[in-house]
C-alpha cells in the first residue's frame, strides 16, 4: 500500500452549547487544519464530510456545507457513520492516485435537538422503534451489566476508568469544560445520576458541539507539506450483527477482527508491547475496557486491571478520550487527531513520551456495533 | 461574545408519515402474535432460531425459505440482561419519575433474546437467569405491544 500521510488537523475547543454556528465550527476547522499545513483553498482537491441528516436537521445536509467545508468547486462526499470512516474514506480517495490532499471533517451541534431522540431513526422501524426500549441509552445499560456479570467486574473497577479519563481531561484545553475535573474520584462517578442501570451520568461521554478536521495526503506531497508527517500504516474496519439479542455484549468480536486486520497491516505482532498510545473511541466508560481486551492490549476481563494511566503500561485515552466530549460525527476523528499529536510531540500537557506507534478507533452504531481501527506512525 | 441568541425553531413543520410493510416474515410474526403465540424459524446451517423470525441467518449467509423451518415456541423464557432507566428517550422532557424496567429475555427454544419490560418486580428481584413468561395485552393487535412485558415464573 502506498503510505497515506496526516499533514494537518485543527480541532475546535468542545462545548455543551456553543456560542457561535455549526457552519462557523465547520469553516474554523477546515481552515485551521489548512492553514496548519500552510496550504490554501486551491490545494483541496478533494473533500469527505462526515454529518449526520437528522442531527442536522435537514436532508442530503451536505449541501449546505460546500462553502464553509472546503468544497467549493472540489470533488466532495459525505460520510455518515463516525469521523474515523470518513478518514477511510478519504485515504481511498488519495489512494486512487487522483488527488494530492484530502481534507475530512466531521462534526455536529446536539445543542440544538434531542440527539437521544433522534438516535431512535437508528433502530428497526417494524419491530423495536415502536415501543423504543431499545435505545441508545438502554443499550448501554445491558452493555455494561453483561460486561460485569460475564467477568465478575465491580462497577468501581468501570467508574475508574471514568475518573481517569475526567483527569486526563483536564490537561486537554480542547476538551469539554464540564468534563474536566482533575479531583474526581470513582464515588462521585458512582454517585452520580442513573442513566441506564449500571451505568451513571458521569460514564457517558457525553454528546456535545463541535467539528474536527485533518488533512491527507499521497507520501510525495506530505514530505514537501510537512516535515512532521504521521503515516497510516494499519488499518481495519469491521460490524457485526444488527439486533442486540444476537451479540455477546461483553466482548467485540467486530473490533477484534478490526485490529487483527490492522495489525497484519502494519505489522504489529504484539500490539501490547509495540503500540505507544491508543486513542479509543470509548461512548461509555466500560466501552474502553471492552474495546481494549478485544485490540489484545489486555486478557479479556482483565481491562482494568492494566495501568492505562499516562506513561503507564499503555498510555489509553491520555487526551481523555470521547469522555473528554464526544461532538457526534467527530468523536472518531478527534481520536485519530490526538494520535497524531502524540506522535508528532505535539500534546501539550499529556504528551505519551517517546510516542511512536498509535492507534486509534472509531464506531457507531448501539454498543458500538462497528468499529474502525487505524494504526498510525510517525517520523520521515 | 453576545449574550443574545436568535433561535429559529422548526416544529412540526414537515410531517411526514412512513408505512413500513414488515414484510413477510414479520407478517407471520406478527399475525401468529395477536393469538398470543410466539413463532420463530430455523436455519438449516447451524441450526440457530430466530425470534423475530427473519429470511436471512447472517452468520452463515443462508436463506430461510418461507415456507419452511419455522418453529412453534413457548411463551416463557430465560432473563439474560437487566436495565432500569428513569429516561424516556422518545419524550422531549427526557426524564420521568417512574423506573421502566428492561430485560433482554431468550425465548425458550429460541438462540436470540429480545428486549420487553419486566412488569411487577421491584429492582431488587431482577436476577440474571430468571424464568419469565409474557404477559399478553389484553387485545393484541398484531404489533410489537402484543407482549405486554414478562413476569416472574
Amino acid at each position: 500500500m502506498e503510505k497515506v500521510g496526516i499533514v494537518g488537523y485543527y480541532q475546535v475547543k468542545l462545548h455543551s452549547d456553543a456560542n457561535y454556528g455549526r457552519y462557523e465550527m465547520i469553516f474554523k476547522a477546515v481552515r485551521g487544519a489548512v492553514d496548519m499545513a500552510g496550504l490554501k483553498k486551491k490545494d483541496i482537491s478533494t473533500v469527505i464530510s462526515c454529518t449526520n441528516d437528522y442531527y442536522d436537521g435537514r436532508t442530503i445536509s451536505n449541501c449546505f456545507t460546500v462553502e464553509v467545508g472546503g468544497g467549493y468547486m472540489a470533488d466532495e462526499s459525505k460520510v455518515e457513520m463516525d469521523g474515523a470512516h470518513a478518514v477511510l474514506y478519504g485515504l481511498m480517495r488519495i489512494l486512487s492516485g487522483n488527488h494530492k490532499l484530502a481534507v475530512v471533517w466531521g462534526g455536529s451541534m446536539p445543542s440544538c435537538f434531542p440527539y437521544h431522540s433522534t438516535r431512535l431513526f437508528e433502530t428497526d422501524p417494524t419491530w423495536e422503534r415502536p415501543l423504543a426500549y431499545v435505545n441508545d441509552i438502554t443499550s448501554a445499560g445491558f452493555q455494561m451489566r453483561s460486561y460485569m456479570e460475564k467477568y465478575g467486574v465491580s462497577a468501581e473497577e468501570i467508574a475508574s476508568v471514568a475518573v481517569k479519563n475526567r483527569k486526563n481531561a483536564a490537561k486537554n484545553p480542547l476538551a469539554l469544560a464540564e468534563v474536566q475535573n482533575s479531583n474526581i474520584d470513582v464515588k462521585e462517578v458512582l454517585a452520580s445520576d442513573i442513566y441506564a442501570d449500571p451505568v451513571t451520568e458521569l460514564m457517558v461521554a457525553q454528546p456535545c458541539d463541535g467539528v474536527a478536521a485533518i488533512l491527507l495526503a499521497p507520501e510525495r506531497q506530505a514530505l514537501k507539506i510537512t516535515d512532521k508527517p504521521v503515516w497510516i500504516t494499519g488499518i481495519g474496519y469491521s460490524q457485526e450483527a444488527y439486533y442486540l439479542g444476537d451479540r455477546n455484549l461483553y466482548e467485540s468480536k467486530s473490533m477484534e477482527l478490526a485490529g487483527k486486520t490492522a495489525f497484519e497491516s502494519a505489522g504489529i505482532k504484539d500490539p501490547k508491547s509495540e503500540i505507544d498510545v491508543a486513542e479509543l473511541f470509548e461512548a461509555y466508560a466500560h466501552e474502553e475496557l471492552i474495546l481494549s481486551e478485544a485490540l489484545g492490549l489486555a486478557e479479556k476481563g482483565k481491562g482494568a486491571s492494566i495501568n492505562s494511566e499516562i506513561n503507564g503500561d499503555i498510555s489509553i485515552n491520555p487526551s481523555g478520550g470521547a469522555t473528554s466530549g464526544n461532538p457526534p460525527c467527530a468523536t472518531g476523528l478527534i481520536r485519530v487527531i490526538e494520535a497524531a499529536r502524540q506522535l508528532r510531540g505535539e500534546a501539550n500537557g499529556y504528551q505519551v513520551n517517546n510516542a511512536k506507534k498509535a492507534i486509534a478507533s472509531g464506531q457507531v452504531g448501539m454498543c458500538a456495533q462497528n468499529n474502525i481501527l487505524f494504526v498510525l506512525e510517525g517520523g520521515n | 461574545m453576545s449574550e443574545h441568541k436568535v433561535i429559529v425553531v422548526n416544529k412540526g413543520m414537515v410531517r411526514a408519515d412512513y408505512n413500513f410493510w414488515v414484510g413477510r416474515y414479520l407478517d407471520k410474526f406478527f399475525d401468529n402474535l395477536e393469538n398470543k403465540k410466539i413463532v420463530g424459524n430455523k436455519c438449516s446451517k447451524c441450526g440457530d432460531v430466530f425470534v423475530p423470525p427473519r429470511k436471512i441467518c447472517g452468520k452463515c449467509n443462508v436463506v430461510i425459505p418461507l415456507e419452511e423451518n419455522w418453529v412453534d415456541l413457548p411463551d416463557t423464557g430465560i432473563l439474560k440482561n437487566y436495565t432500569i432507566t428513569p429516561y424516556r428517550v422518545n419524550d422531549r422532557t427526557h426524564r420521568k419519575a417512574k423506573d421502566l424496567l428492561l430485560g433482554m429475555i431468550q425465548i425458550d427454544g429460541s438462540n436470540t433474546a429480545i428486549v420487553y419490560r419486566l412488569l411487577d418486580l421491584k429492582p431488587d428481584e431482577i436476577k440474571t437467569g430468571m424464568k419469565v413468561k409474557i404477559e399478553w395485552a389484553e387485545k393484541p393487535k398484531g404489533d410489537p405491544s402484543d407482549i405486554k412485558g414478562f413476569v416472574k415464573m
